[in-house]
C-alpha cells in the first residue's frame, strides 16, 4: 500500500511538472509552434496523471479517458498545424503577437520595443584641407555633430 | 310586438356605430363628400327603431293604467331587459356582515344589458331624432371642411355612446358610456384643433368633466357596498336566489330602497357632483360656454339636447335613491334652482350668440335638476319633460345660429350684425319659434314644461312649509323666467332687427342656408311649437313616463297631491313672466330706438353689476386663483425637482457603468499570451480556493 501511494506521488508530480512546464511555456512563448506544443505538454502531464489515477483505484475509466484524449489531441494537432499554416502564410512570420486584431476598438496596438532605426545616411569623408589657408568651417558639421 | 323590443334595442345603438365604422373606415379613401351617407342612414334607422321601441312599450302597457287615479297604488312600472353577455364575474367579491354569525356572499356581476322601460325609450327616441335633424343639417354645413369624414365619425359614435348610455342597465356601464359621450363631447369640441381656443376648451371640458366623473365614480362606488350590486334591476345570483337590483322591483315593491341617512345622502350628493360635471351645474359650469368653440351642430346637439341632459337622466333614474334623502333632494334643488338663476344673469349681458344660448342651456338644465330637487313624481316628471322639450328648442335654436354664422362667415357677435330678418327668412321665423318656445311664451312647448316645474316647485313650498327653502326656490326660477324671456329676446332683436348692419367676413354674400340645413330646422320649430301642447292636453307624456319603475315607485311613495287651484294660478303667473320679458327686451332692443331706450341701456351698463354678468361673476378668474395657479405652482416645484434633482441622480447612476468600462477596457488587447496569462491566473485563485478552504469552493 505504502509502495502504491509512493508510486501515485511520482507520477502525480511528473504530470503537475509536465503541466507546469507546459504552461510556461504557452504563456512565455511567442512562436505558435512552440506554443501548441507547450499546450500538449498540458495535456499529456493531465493524461499521465489520470493514468496514475487509474492505477491507484485500479479503475480503467481512466485510462480509457486518456485515450480519448489522445484521440482527440490527434484531431487538434491536424486543425492547429493547418491554422498555423494559414496563419503563417498569411503574416510570413509565426509571432502570435502579429495576430492581435480581436482587440477592444481603440486600443493601441501592442508593440515589442521599439526597434530602433538603422539610421542610414551617407558617411561622410574627411575632406583635404587646402593648403595655405584657414579651413572654412562647416556650419552644419558645428550644429548639428550627428556622431561624435 | 312586444316580441320585438330586443331586436329593436339592440339595433337603436348598433346601427349608428356600424355607420361611424364604416365612416372612418372609408372616409377619407372612399367616401370623401359622401362620408355623411353611412351615419346619416345609421341614425335614421336608429331613430326608426327608437320610435318602434316607444310603440312597443306602450303597446305592452297594462291597459287602464294610464287611467289617473286607477290602479295607482299597484303599479310597478314596465321594465325589460335583454341581456347580450357578462362582461366580468368576481366570485364572492361583495362579503357583507347580515347577523352575528351571517354572512351575505355576493358576486360582482357585470352584465351588458339593455333594458327598455319609458324613461329609456323617450331618451332614445329623443336623442336620435336630434341626432338626425343634426346630422342632416350638418351636411350643408359642415359642407367642404378638411375633417368632414372624421365629424360624421365622431357623431356616430356619439350617438353609440348617448344611446348606449340611456339604455344600459347598470351603474358601472353608465360610467363607461359617461364617460365615451364625454370622449366625443370633448372630440368635437377640439374638431378644429389648430385653433388654440378650440384645443383649450376641449381640454378644458375634459377636466372640468373629470372632477364630476370622480364624484360619480364614488358614487358608484358607495353603491357597490351598499347594495352590494351596481344592477338596475333584479338578477339571479349565482345560488338561485333573486339579487335585487338597485332600482329593480324587488326593491321598490317593498316600499323602501332599503338604505337610509348618512349613506342615502352621500349617495346622491356624489351622483349630484356627477351629474353637475356633465350637465354643467354651478361650480362645474364653467366648461359648456367655452365648448361653443366646437362646430356649431356639436353645440345643438351634445351641449344643448342631448349629453349636457345625461345628468338630468341619471338623477331621473336615481329617483328611488333621492326620494329617500330630504338633503339631497334640497341640494339637487339648491343647486339647480341656483344654477338656474347664475345661468340667466351671466346670459343677460353676454354679447357672443352662442355663448347666451350657451348660459341658456346651463340655466334650463338647472330648471330640471330643480324639478328633480321637489322629490315629487310631478316634479320628476316636470323635469324630464323640460328635458324633451328643450332638447327641440335648443337644438332649434342653435341650429338657427349655426345658420346665421354661416350666413355671417362665422362671425358671433351679436354686435357686429343686425337685421337679418330679411336675409335669412327662414332662419327668422324658426328662431322666433325657438325663442318664443325658450322665454315660455303661453302654448309653446317651453312654457308647459317650465309651467309643470314651477307647478311641482310650488307644490313643494306649500307642502313641506317647514324649511322656506322652495319658497326661495320658487320665486328664483319665477325671477329666472323672466330673465330667459329678456336675454333670449335681447339677442333675437339684436340679430334679425334694427338697422341692416353685416359684418365684412360675410363677404359681401350673405344668402339663407341651404336647403339640408333649413328642412331640419323647420322641422324642429314645428316640434318646439307643438310637442308641448301636444303632450299638455293628451297628458301623454307624463302618464308614459310614470310607468317607469323608479317613476312609478315615486308615485307611490310620495302620491300626487290632489291637483289644487295653484296650477292655474303659476300658468298664469309663468305667462305674464314671459310677456313681461319679451316686453322689456322689446323695449329696450325694439328697432325704433328712443332716446329713453338708449338711455336705459347706457344706465344699465353703467351699474356694476353690469360689469359682473358681463365677466361671468368672475368664476373663471376665481378659479383661476384658487386651483390653476396651485395647481402651476406644485407642477413647477415637481417639474423643478424632477429635472434637477431626479433626473441628475439618474444621470449619474448612468455615467457609473461608462467609467468602469473605460477602466477596465484595456484588458481586452487581443494579445493570446495575455488571456492565457489572465486563466492561469484563474486557475491559481482557484486551486488557492480549494487548498485554503475558502467559502464553498473548499468543501
Amino acid at each position: 500500500m505504502e509502495n502504491e501511494l509512493a508510486l501515485l506521488n511520482n507520477y502525480l508530480v511528473v504530470g503537475a511538472m509536465l503541466f507546469g512546464i507546459g504552461v510556461i511555456g504557452f504563456v512565455s512563448r511567442r512562436n505558435m509552434i512552440i506554443i501548441f506544443l507547450a499546450a500538449e505538454m498540458m495535456l499529456q502531464g493531465v493524461s499521465l496523471s489520470l493514468v496514475a489515477w487509474a492505477r491507484y483505484h485500479n479503475d480503467f475509466g481512466g485510462q480509457m479517458f486518456v485515450v480519448f484524449i489522445i484521440t482527440v489531441a490527434a484531431c487538434e494537432a491536424a486543425l492547429a498545424l493547418a491554422l498555423i499554416l494559414m496563419l503563417f502564410r498569411a503574416s510570413g512570420s509565426l509571432d502570435i503577437a502579429l495576430w492581435q486584431h480581436l482587440r477592444e476598438a481603440n486600443q493601441p496596438a501592442y508593440v515589442d520595443e521599439e526597434i530602433p532605426e538603422l539610421e542610414v545616411k551617407s558617411p561622410t569623408w574627411p575632406r583635404l584641407v587646402p593648403a595655405g589657408r584657414q579651413p572654412e568651417l562647416d556650419r552644419s558639421d558645428t550644429e548639428h555633430r550627428p556622431s561624435v | 310586438m312586444e316580441s320585438w323590443i330586443p331586436l329593436l334595442l339592440v339595433l337603436i345603438p348598433v346601427l349608428p356605430l356600424a355607420g361611424a365604422a364604416l365612416t372612418a373606415v372609408l372616409g377619407r379613401p372612399v367616401l370623401a363628400g359622401r362620408s355623411h351617407l353611412p351615419v346619416v342612414v345609421g341614425i335614421a334607422g336608429s331613430f326608426l327603431a327608437a320610435a318602434g321601441l316607444v310603440l312597443a312599450i306602450h303597446g305592452s302597457l297594462p291597459a287602464g293604467a294610464n287611467l289617473p287615479g286607477a290602479g295607482d297604488s299597484v303599479n310597478a312600472g314596465y321594465e325589460r331587459t335583454v341581456d347580450l353577455w357578462n362582461w366580468a364575474v368576481i366570485g364572492g367579491a361583495y362579503h357583507q356582515p347580515a347577523g352575528p354569525d351571517a354572512f351575505v356572499m355576493r358576486d360582482f356581476r357585470i352584465d351588458v344589458t339593455l333594458r327598455a322601460d319609458p324613461l329609456s325609450a323617450i331618451m332614445l327616441a329623443m336623442v336620435t331624432f336630434i341626432s338626425l335633424l343634426v346630422a342632416v343639417y350638418s351636411v350643408g354645413y359642415m359642407r367642404g371642411d378638411r375633417g368632414y369624414w372624421r365629424f360624421f365619425a365622431y357623431i356616430g359614435l356619439f350617438v353609440f355612446s348617448m344611446t348606449m348610455l340611456v339604455s344600459v342597465s347598470n351603474f358601472l356601464l353608465l360610467y363607461v358610456f359617461w364617460e365615451a359621450v364625454g370622449l366625443c363631447s370633448y372630440l368635437l369640441i377640439g374638431f378644429w384643433y389648430e385653433r388654440p381656443a378650440a384645443a383649450a376648451a376641449g381640454k378644458k371640458a375634459f377636466l372640468v368633466n373629470r372632477i364630476g366623473d370622480f364624484g360619480f365614480a364614488l358614487g358608484v362606488f358607495l353603491i357597490w357596498t351598499a347594495f352590494g350590486t351596481l344592477n338596475f334591476h333584479d338578477t339571479l345570483g349565482a345560488d338561485g336566489r333573486i339579487v335585487a337590483g338597485v332600482l329593480g322591483e324587488a326593491r321598490l315593491e317593498g316600499g323602501s330602497i332599503g338604505i337610509g341617512g348618512g349613506t342615502a345622502t352621500w349617495i346622491c350628493l356624489l351622483l349630484l357632483l356627477g351629474a353637475c360635471g356633465k350637465s354643467a351645474q354651478f361650480p362645474l359650469h364653467v366648461w359648456l360656454p367655452d365648448a361653443m368653440e366646437g362646430p356649431t351642430p356639436v353645440s345643438a346637439l351634445i351641449h344643448a339636447a342631448t349629453m349636457v341632459t345625461a345628468g338630468v337622466y341619471m338623477l331621473a333614474r336615481c329617483a328611488p335613491l333621492l326620494l329617500a334623502t330630504v338633503d339631497g333632494q334640497m341640494a339637487v334643488a339648491l343647486i339647480g334652482g341656483f344654477t338656474a338663476l347664475l345661468g340667466g344673469l351671466i346670459a343677460l349681458t353676454q354679447t357672443d350668440l352662442k355663448r347666451i344660448l350657451a348660459y341658456s342651456t346651463i340655466s334650463q338644465l338647472g330648471y330640471m335638476f330643480l324639478g328633480l330637487g321637489t322629490g315629487t313624481v310631478l316634479g320628476a316628471t316636470a323635469g324630464m319633460f323640460h328635458l324633451f322639450t328643450h332638447a327641440f328648442f335648443k337644438a332649434l335654436l342653435f341650429l338657427g345660429a349655426g345658420s346665421v354664422m354661416h350666413a355671417m362667415g362665422g362671425v358671433v357677435d351679436i354686435r357686429r350684425f343686425g337685421g337679418l330678418r330679411r336675409i335669412l327668412p327662414v332662419t327668422h321665423a324658426t328662431f322666433l319659434v325657438g325663442c318664443l318656445a325658450l322665454s315660455g311664451f303661453p302654448l309653446l312647448s317651453g312654457f308647459f314644461s317650465k309651467d309643470l316645474i314651477l307647478v311641482a316647485v310650488h307644490e313643494r313650498a306649500a307642502e313641506s312649509g317647514s324649511t322656506g327653502l322652495y319658497q326661495w326656490l320658487y320665486w328664483s326660477a319665477a325671477l329666472t323666467a323672466l330673465l330667459t324671456a329678456f336675454y333670449t329676446f335681447r339677442a333675437f332683436f339684436s340679430t334679425f332687427y334694427g338697422q341692416k348692419q353685416i359684418p365684412h367676413e360675410a363677404g359681401g354674400q350673405a344668402h339663407e342656408a341651404p336647403r339640408s340645413m333649413l328642412v331640419p330646422l323647420v322641422v324642429l320649430a314645428v316640434c318646439a311649437a307643438l310637442v308641448g301642447g301636444y303632450f299638455e292636453v293628451t297628458h301623454g307624456f307624463a302618464d308614459y313616463l310614470q310607468q317607469t319603475p323608479s317613476i312609478a315607485y315615486l308615485a307611490r311613495q310620495a302620491p300626487q297631491p290632489a291637483a289644487t287651484g295653484g296650477h292655474r294660478e303659476v300658468m298664469l303667473t309663468s305667462a305674464v313672466i314671459a310677456l313681461a320679458g319679451i316686453g322689456l327686451a322689446a323695449a329696450l332692443y325694439w328697432p325704433r330706438r328712443s332716446a329713453a331706450a338708449d338711455a336705459a341701456r347706457r344706465a344699465g351698463q353703467a351699474v356694476g353689476f353690469y360689469q359682473l354678468s358681463l365677466r361671468k361673476f368672475f368664476i373663471d378668474e376665481v378659479y383661476q386663483v384658487l386651483l390653476v395657479w396651485p395647481g402651476l405652482a406644485v407642477a413647477r416645484a415637481s417639474d423643478w425637482i424632477d429635472q434637477r434633482i431626479i433626473d441628475r441622480l439618474v444621470n449619474f447612476v448612468g455615467r457609473v457603468p461608462p467609467a468602469v468600462g473605460a477602466a477596465i477596457r484595456p484588458v481586452q488587447n487581443g494579445l493570446i499570451p495575455f488571456y492565457a496569462v489572465g486563466m492561469v491566473f484563474g486557475l491559481l485563485v482557484l486551486l488557492a480556493a480549494v487548498l485554503m478552504g475558502w467559502g464553498w469552493l473548499g468543501t
